[in-house]
């Protein structure tokens, strides 16, 4: 998208700790629906949302644990597509999700194997994803994006 | 909401396991130990009924594939019933789960692909 024009600028704080994915999550739908914004848009970005700061509490090292996780939320809804854009920033060591290889899908139960599904759903889910680092931080950008309303 | 686990035996080699609740981190590290205990041994059959799953994120995915896994080597079989759960079925589908385990809407085919 060449011009978006955010009619929500939203920000949340939070501990890395998976208690706080719950509260990522409240907010998240809280102010998703406050906006409109379609349950199955919701329910993608949620996903997303919880697997990449399940990423960050898992892998990202101690930085990442004691300094607080960053949320910045965009709601754009006076455009073309729609989209939900939502940032999530870290402290810990560089880590570029989408530069890791995918794990190729096993083909049977016999083959799979725990693990990778995570960055998977991320680009499965969202419509588009990004990353940087900058600061000292992983900065973690995925939207979802819909033309109706539903 | 909490994860919930609980099971009815249909009779010595068929049990049915439901799960409700969030599926994330805190939710299958509440139930994980049970699920296992629960759903793997030597030629059980087993439905889970993930039909009162509200969020189910790759962690819970993991279980189950773990567990199905387990399961499958020692001579049983699992299936997951999704019911009209819309949004499990569609996470089950995009990280390709229904390709490894099946995954039925229907109470009795589940019933039955389990006991196949």
């Amino acid at each position: 998208m060449s011009l978006s024009v955010v009619n929500l600028a939203a920000e949340l704080s939070i501990r890395a700790d998976a208690r706080e994915l719950r509260r990522a999550s409240a907010w998240l739908k809280r102010t998703c629906l406050e906006h409109s914004v379609p349950l199955e848009e919701i329910s993608r970005i949620e996903l997303c949302l919880n697997e990449a700061l399940a990423n960050i509490i898992t892998h990202n090292g101690t930085n990442a644990l004691l300094l607080p996780i960053s949320l910045h939320l965009d709601i754009c809804t006076n455009q073309i597509p729609k989209a939900v854009t939502l940032i999530v920033s870290d402290s810990g060591a560089a880590f570029d999700p989408l530069a890791a290889p995918l794990k190729p899908r096993p083909k049977t139960l016999a083959e799979a194997e725990p693990g990778g599904l995570g960055l998977l759903m991320i680009q499965n889910l969202a419509d588009n994803v990004s990353y940087q680092y900058s600061d000292g931080r992983n900065q973690l950008t995925f939207s979802v994006y819909w033309k109706e309303d539903k | 909401m909490a994860a919930e686990i609980n099971y009815v035996d249909v009779n010595e080699n068929f049990r049915r396991i439901s799960l409700s609740g969030r599926l994330d981190i805190l939710g299958t590290d509440s139930i994980e130990l049970k699920f296992t205990s629960l759903s793997v041994a030597t030629n059980r059959r087993v439905v889970v009924d993930l039909t009162a799953i509200s969020f189910l994120a790759s962690i819970g995915i993991r279980a189950l594939i773990t567990n199905a896994k387990a399961l499958q080597q020692r001579g049983g079989k699992m299936v997951l019933f999704v019911g009209d759960n819309a949004a499990i079925a569609k996470t089950l589908e995009t990280t390709g789960v229904d390709t490894l385990i099946p995954v039925v809407s229907d109470a009795v085919a589940a019933d039955n692909i389990a006991l196949a």
